[in-house]
């Protein structure tokens, strides 16, 4: 559960994800991911929809969904890429978008684009157990299970691998045959469970 | 809530559990077996590869003995550090010395090839013999318990150290007409914890803190034999032949556990 102080100024979160709060709040819902009609437009062409809502007042608020773990990623001007389904809440004064991510939506099962979270500010994710963060340098690449991950900040080149040989036709595969390649410099978020994707079992 | 651990390849630990649910494995130009999807991310460059592969013919014939079970397992090896995970399970690892240890198909994740793979007698499970390092999810932190205890069967991992299992009943459910009613309808009133496993003897019990179960792995056919438990050959004077086995068994199906427990 994630406990948000308020004092007249107001976070975006996901809809329907508070819980309890005390003082005095407002709640309203924004649509298009609270991007304006641009957002509204990119978000149905791209299928990566967020309902968010806008709360804005004083006191403590309180946001969980689903029983899920929570982690804070801290924005200083550096970009976050993360799931829709994974991002909880934001500062307001962060910029959301979707981006393309290439290959990889197609085999995790998460569409082709992703949301991009912009800014000074705080966010925070969520993941199925409590996530793992992986420093990505230069000289230490990361290979990373499509079902295991939910979000990267920083300046990372992410690269589709698919081990796919005749031997996975013939059911003798691997079991990891679709790995995204991180390369670069930047962290990695990685979830202690993997969705169902379908490249997962083969 | 504190800021956020940040590992990278130096501070990851080697061989060791990085939090409660996730593990972090060392290769340096060793190998490991894992079962299938159990890897969220490595650094470093490591292979998987599926057991058919030709190269391994040598590693599992000392390690690894379950025929028909080998789809669901590969071996990965290269240098680099791997880390394994399960359904946000816990995970823990565990050594074994010249030992032996039987757990449930679906709780092991992971083992060092100088421990021996083969299937227990007990349907369902699997044993390792041998020396090595193993790591093995649990629904909630493991208990050690010595025996003779009886456990409840969904709360049961596995044994170390051969005790001997053995199904238990309540005797007072068992017997007379009113208790085979009330084991059939549950009218009457049963408290759910008339059947547990026994163990007696020397060794150890491990036991999950709940009573959820974690998906079955199979563990592959055995031969159909008379006389060989699940062997899907009818006893001689065995009360439903054919039952046993009749359906082929499906990755991640829950399997005969029904049956097995008597429900």
């Amino acid at each position: 559960m994630l406990a948000v102080d308020m004092s007249g100024d107001a976070v975006k979160a996901k809809n329907g994800s508070m819980v309890a709060y005390d003082g005095q709040m407002t709640f309203k819902k924004m649509s298009g991911g609270g991007e304006g009609l641009r957002g509204m437009v990119t978000r149905r062409l791209t299928g990566e929809q967020m309902t968010v809502m806008e709360v804005r007042g004083q006191g403590t608020c309180y946001f969980a969904d689903r029983a899920s773990e929570i982690n804070l990623v801290s924005l200083h001007g550096d970009k976050l890429y993360v799931e829709a389904s994974n991002l909880l809440c934001t500062d307001a004064g962060l910029r959301t978008g979707t981006t393309f991510t290439g290959l990889r939506g197609g085999a995790t099962g998460n569409g082709l684009f992703t949301t991009t979270v912009e800014g000074m500010g705080q966010a925070a994710i969520m993941s199925d157990g409590p996530a793992v963060v992986l420093r990505v340098t230069p000289q230490y690449p990361l290979s990373v299970d499509p079902g295991a991950y939910i979000a990267h900040q920083g300046s990372l080149q992410q690269h589709f691998q698919a081990g796919v040989t005749f031997r996975t036709l013939m059911g003798e595969g691997g079991g990891e045959a679709f790995q995204i390649r991180f390369e670069g410099d930047g962290l990695v978020y990685v979830q202690p469970s993997e969705r169902n994707t379908v490249g997962g079992d083969v | 809530m504190s800021a956020p651990v940040i590992h990278d390849p130096m501070t990851l630990p080697s061989d060791d559990n990085v939090n409660s649910y996730t593990f972090c494995v060392e290769l340096k130009g060793s190998q490991w077996f894992l079962q299938k999807g159990k890897m969220i991310a490595y650094y470093g460059r490591i292979d998987f590869n599926g057991i058919g592969h030709g190269r391994f013919d040598r590693l599992l014939r000392t390690s690894f003995h379950s025929p028909l079970h080998a789809s669901d397992w590969v071996v990965a090896e290269g240098s680099g550090k791997m880390l394994l995970a399960d359904r946000a399970f816990d995970v823990n690892s565990y050594d074994l010395e010249d030992g032996n240890l039987t757990i449930r198909s679906g709780n092991l994740l992971a083992y060092q090839p100088s421990l021996a793979l083969k299937q227990s007698i007990v349907p369902g499970f699997l044993t390792l013999i041998g020396t090595g390092k193993f790591v093995a999810a649990s629904n909630g932190p493991v208990v050690f318990m010595e025996p003779p205890i009886r456990v409840d069967p969904q709360a049961l991992v596995g044994w170390a150290d051969c005790p001997s299992p053995c199904h238990h009943y309540d005797h007072g459910y068992m017997t007379g007409v009113m208790g085979g009613l009330r084991s059939l309808t549950g009218i009457g009133g049963t408290s759910g914890e008339e059947h547990q496993f026994e163990f007696v003897g020397a060794g150890t019990v491990l036991l999950q803190s709940t009573e959820t179960l974690m998906a079955e792995q199979a563990t592959g056919a055995v031969p159909h034999e008379p006389g060989v438990p699940g062997g899907g050959a009818p006893a001689p004077g065995h009360g439903h032949p054919g039952q046993q086995g009749a359906a082929p068994r499906l990755p991640g199906q829950l399997g005969d556990l029904q049956r097995r427990f008597g429900l």
